[in-house]
């Protein structure tokens, strides 16, 4: 342990480029990762209260363009297990200087799901505000929607921030802004043991909807799937540049310390011991990093969140699962990236060190 | 240990270095291999010392040839020490890290140093100490494993006399205790202490002096 970290201490110009290289790498892929991964968990969790099914126009493939008629809603409800259905407008326009705001139209029977935070649900021609965005609108009186003036009616606080930095109005308005009756339907069950047959029975009432429990709607979702895809892609790249760093780098370091490596052939190590030596050096870096990473994304996730630029819409996520995931992905790097040059290393010609200088 | 060149031949590339060598070196002796340079001294050393091999003739270590021990390293590690003309100590190791980097038992490294008058200077960088004593950790390097024969190529080459004299005291009498020395030197001062001395020339034994 010693040893290595002597080694590092002593190239410590080359030791700080490989720790700022796979930093950057790791909190790149923390970033991505757990942005994608809040974004996903937000959405998910707006949809999943009062929704155990998922009703919305069959074949869209994003719930924005979703234009179902209302009146299903009633029939729904009449569906033996059906506790409650609840109709939902999903838009998004521009509100006062803020060019694009989540909207959402909310059937009555939905209020109940925002926690009020002052004020009181919104009648005819007034909105309720999450609190984000009451807050960056400075805490505003009316607001402009569509060129049409709303009275603020109250404020709500939500953990989901694509709430609380959104507009809730009553349907009826939402609709004659969106030109549609509802977007999705939630519908929550009685007994969840019945969902798959009462998935058939919606799904039987018309042939323009469809229907599906909320974990299979989650699990299909195009714009999850693009989102993942997307992070997923981003994050591979960052790995393969952190690699790229490491290899690039340990090349010149491996270079530099030839004739250290060549006194250790001389003497007799074993190449396997000088491998792992180098490896064990780019691990005690990995980790430091790592941790360095962790801390920095934790802070950037923070700013961004509280940011007023992004409204309360970034809110990432690090679960123990991504830090667990990103520390495997961290040695990796390490380990995969210090392969080759340490490969190298070990098999320097201790006649080097009777043709040149060095250690 | 004995060990044996016999009709050693090399090249470096089409230039013909080694042509012909026969010798022999036993332990507990101190052979020097003198010569100007460009004779093949450092070749033959090199050869003699496994970090080489030769493109014709073979060299045997107690009658087997080298492949017949397997893991060379292992070979190596526990039979042979090297001294080079730089110390090539480890700089960010202190002194006594850098023989411990090569000890296969540890508790010899102290009365090592104390024997080579070293022993104050252990927990210091290489930078922090003379030439000599560089010289002298990097004997304790080679000699940690009571290997049977070191191998030096021109060790006093970067040595003031004073210092240069102390090296060939150590060798003589570490030979005499059982190690085996072979020197490649241009330093005519090396036959004062040499058992054997081998006179190469254009890359051929011009003479052995016993």
């Amino acid at each position: 342990m010693i040893t290595p970290l002597k080694a590092l201490r002593k190239n410590r110009f080359k030791t700080a480029l490989i720790f700022i290289s796979m930093s950057v790498s790791i909190a790149a892929i923390f970033l991505i990762s757990a942005i994608s991964g809040g974004v996903v968990s937000m959405y998910s969790a707006m949809l999943k209260t009062d929704g155990d099914i998922i009703v919305t126009q069959k074949g869209i493939a994003d719930t924005f363009f979703s234009d179902i008629n209302n009146s299903l809603s009633a029939e729904i409800r009449k569906i033996a297990g059906v506790k409650k259905s609840s109709a939902l407008i999903l838009g998004a326009a521009p509100v006062d200087k803020l060019p694009i705001v989540a909207i959402y139209g909310v059937s009555d029977n939905r209020y109940d799901s925002y926690t009020l935070a002052s004020g009181r649900y919104p009648k005819a021609d007034e909105v309720m505000l999450g609190s984000k965005i009451f807050e960056t609108l400075k805490q505003p009186k009316t607001i402009v929607l569509s060129k049409k003036e709303f009275a603020v009616s109250g404020v709500f606080k939500s953990r989901i921030g694509f709430e609380d930095g959104g507009v809730v109005m009553n349907l009826s308005d939402a609709g004659t802004l969106f030109h549609k009756s509802a977007s999705i339907f939630l519908v929550s069950l009685k007994d969840l043991g019945n969902s798959e047959e009462i998935v058939g029975k919606i799904n039987a009432l018309n042939t323009d909807i469809e229907a599906k429990t909320t974990e299979s709607f989650i699990d299909s979702y195009n714009q999850f799937k693009i989102i993942q895809t997307s992070s997923d892609v981003i994050g591979a790249m960052a790995f393969l540049m952190g690699i790229l760093g490491i290899v690039s780098m340990m090349s010149m370091v491996v270079n530099d310390r030839k004739g250290e490596f060549g006194i250790m052939r001389s003497i007799g190590l074993s190449s396997r011991v000088i491998i792992f030596k180098l490896l064990s050096e780019t691990l005690i870096i990995a980790l430091v990093a790592y941790g360095v990473a962790l801390g920095a994304s934790f802070g950037i996730l923070e700013l961004i969140e509280h940011a007023d630029k992004f409204q309360g819409y970034i809110n990432g996520e690090i679960s123990a699962v991504l830090m667990i995931n990103v520390f495997i992905v961290s040695v990796t790097m390490a380990l995969v990236g210090t392969f080759l040059p340490a490969l190298y290393a070990s098999r320097i010609d201790p006649m080097s060190l009777i043709q040149r200088g060095g250690a | 240990m004995k060990i044996e060149a016999l009709g050693v031949e090399h090249f470096y590339g089409h230039e013909k270095v080694l042509n012909g060598v026969d010798i022999e070196i036993l332990s507990g002796s101190f052979t020097a291999i003198i010569g100007e340079s460009g004779s093949g001294k450092t070749t033959l050393l090199s050869i003699l010392s496994t970090l080489l091999q030769p493109t014709r003739g073979s060299v045997r270590y107690d009658e087997k040839i080298l492949q017949e021990f397997g893991d060379i390293d292992l070979f190596r590690r526990h039979n042979i020490g090297f001294v080079f003309q730089f110390h090539y100590l480890i700089s960010y190791l202190t002194l006594r890290e850098n023989v411990a980097l090569a000890a296969l038992d540890t508790t010899r490294i102290d009365p090592l140093l104390a024997e080579l008058g070293i022993e104050k200077l252990g927990g210091r960088y290489s930078d922090e100490v003379s030439g000599g004593e560089r010289q002298r950790a990097a004997i304790a390097r080679a000699l940690i494993n009571r290997p049977s024969v070191v191998f030096a190529d021109e060790p006093t080459g970067n040595l003031d006399t004073k210092n240069a004299l102390g090296v060939y005291e150590l060798f003589k009498r570490f030979a005499s205790e059982g190690t085996g020395f072979v020197v490649a030197s241009h330093d005519k001062k090396i036959a004062d202490y040499a058992d054997i001395i081998i006179e190469m020339e254009d890359g051929i034994v011009k003479q052995i002096h016993q």
